[in-house]
């Protein structure tokens, strides 16, 4: 697959405070791609400058394999940008709004469908002063997605949004990915949301990259970690503490929580049975997306 | 790039026409114009008609009028800037100048129909309660109607450039100050400011400012049976006029290609 978008040590300074240092990242096209990190982290700027909006301090960036800033007429019109709240004009209805955003495009485009995408048709005459903040968020959406982009790049799409709102929303995402095989840049706060939507993870903090992963490898099963239901935890809890490659054995009622120290959940599988005990399930740690944050960040 | 602006144009003007703010100032000036009478007298003479086309007009666009495009101008870039709209618009294929140029064409279509609008009011009116058959004196034809209509014809387009200046001006600030409140306080304070010093300064033959009555000089005079020239002022008032469009403009670009559109 191609570099739908790729970074080559973007830089990003206001005066002396560093927003972004030497971020050098490229997500394929087709991919769900996930922008973490605490606040000030360099998210929002990073995606401010991939969409044209903070021209860079140093370093380049290219979407569709075209310099941003050079081909800015030609990139544009293949992006749809949603950075945080999005801002309408109020007094006018929210297909009026979008009409006139359509008129600047290149594209042909069709109000209605994007509406639509976002669950808003039925609303579309009520002004925008009217709406809720999950209305507008919706909307916001839906100017994204006017032109059918190639890219979508979205700060914190789902923020004020409720629980329903936000699972369709994060579903239309999905789809968009698969189906229409739509780029999509993604950052936000909450990490069950971006573990669900992200093929791939970058982890930022204080204006750098410090980690970027592939989602399922980050949250695969820990294999150094198990919990095994068990029909007597106490006595094989003691047998297992006198063996080598078990680290600590803690007793949870019905099992026991192992955590091993270069052994293997087959090794101990295969030792609690030889030992005549009876195994009614093992359930090996699962990693979350928390716990890998934490870890990068105090890394 | 003229489809690109001329949409960007268009959005503008949907924009406005569907905003009641922005019909505040039109009917602002009209209704000035129709209160000019009590002002201005209107006899059944037609010098006396053609004296209140020429006292109403200056009045109506130098005192409310540039007020009134000063006011709205600043709003142009600045409300899209404060409210976060400009991001929406930013991110579409549509270059920053191209944007910018789109602001000043709406700017100078609502400067020339405040013009408009004042012609037609203060015309009307003269109309309706005085003669407008030509200047006479002493029963000798001096100026026929046509000749005064082409004057104050002349003249308001004249009139238009010193208007699209203050445009270029009120733009300017717009850009480079964020809050509506803050660049329309700027715009209207440095105005004063600079009108007040401009003489003791001796700045103000390089202003386009001071040549905003220029344009009906020729018109006002001939309304009083005096012949005019309009020579040399409205070499000075072309050539501030212009010369203050391309530097506020270039100004503006300049300021927006380098800002950062973040909230």
């Amino acid at each position: 697959m191609a570099a739908c978008v790729q970074t080559e040590s973007f830089a990003k300074c206001y005066g002396s405070v560093v927003a972004v240092s030497g971020l050098t990242m490229s997500v394929q096209e087709g991919e769900v791609f996930g922008l973490l990190g605490p606040n000030g982290a360099g998210k929002s700027t990073t995606l401010y400058a991939l969409c044209g909006l903070i021209p860079p301090t140093s370093g380049t960036i290219s979407l569709f394999g075209k310099d941003l800033r050079r081909n800015f007429l030609d990139v544009s019109a293949r992006i749809g940008v949603m950075v945080e709240r999005p801002s309408f004009y109020n007094h006018l209805s929210a297909k009026r709004n979008l009409q006139l955003l359509a008129r600047l495009s290149r594209k042909e485009v069709t109000v209605d469908r994007a509406l639509d995408r976002v669950g808003l048709l039925h609303l579309g005459g009520r002004k925008v002063g009217a709406m809720s903040h999950g209305m507008r968020q919706r909307l916001g959406l839906a100017q994204a997605l006017l032109t059918e982009p190639d890219l979508l790049i979205l700060d914190e799409p789902t923020g004020g949004m409720d629980v329903e709102s936000t699972q369709e929303i994060l579903k239309l995402l999905r789809f968009l990915a698969d189906e229409a095989k739509v780029t999509i840049i993604f950052s936000s706060h909450m990490l069950h949301e971006v573990e669900t939507l992200c093929d791939r993870i970058a982890i930022m903090n204080q204006g750098r990259l410090l980690a970027c992963e592939e989602t399922d490898r980050l949250i695969s099963y820990d294999t150094s970690q198990a919990d095994v239901l068990i029909d007597a935890p106490e006595a094989a809890a003691k047998r297992l503490k006198e063996q080598p490659w078990v680290q600590s054995v803690s007793v949870l009622p019905g099992r026991v929580r192992v955590v091993l120290n270069g052994g293997s959940v087959h090794q101990l599988t295969t030792f609690l049975i030889g030992a005549g005990y009876r195994i009614s399930g093992v359930l090996p740690k699962r990693r979350t997306l928390q716990d890998y944050f934490v870890k990068v960040l105090h890394s | 790039m003229i489809h690109r602006v001329g949409n960007a144009y268009l959005v503008e003007c949907i924009k406005a026409m569907r905003s009641k703010s922005a019909y505040v100032g039109p009917v602002l000036v009209v209704v000035m114009a129709a209160f000019a009478p009590l002002m201005q007298p209107i006899r059944e003479d037609s010098a006396s008609a053609y004296a209140f086309v020429a006292f109403a007009t200056p009045m109506a666009l130098n005192l409310l009028g540039l007020l009134l495009i000063l006011t709205y101008c600043a709003g142009l870039v600045s409300s899209e800037t404060s409210n976060g709209t400009i991001r929406m618009i930013l991110v579409r294929p549509l270059h920053r100048h191209e944007f910018l140029i789109a602001k000043l064409l709406h700017g100078m279509t609502y400067a020339a129909l405040l013009t408009v609008l004042v012609a037609l009011a203060t015309w009307s009116i003269a109309a309706l309660r005085g003669k407008l058959d030509g200047v006479e004196y002493g029963g000798e034809m001096l100026y026929t109607s046509t000749h005064m209509i082409a004057m104050y014809g002349l003249g308001a387009l004249v009139v238009l450039l010193p208007q699209f200046a203050a445009v270029s001006y009120a733009l300017m600030l717009s850009t480079l100050v964020r809050s509506t409140g803050a660049a329309v306080g700027a715009a209207i304070g440095i105005w004063i400011v600079l009108d007040a010093v401009k003489y003791p300064l001796h700045v103000a033959p390089f202003l386009f400012s001071t040549y905003l009555e220029s344009p009906w000089y020729v018109f006002t005079m001939n309304s009083e049976g005096i012949d005019a020239s309009w020579t040399p002022e409205l070499y000075y008032c072309l050539a501030t006029s212009l010369g203050s469009i391309v530097v506020f403009t270039a100004i503006a670009i300049y300021a927006l290609r380098r800002r950062n559109i973040q909230s």
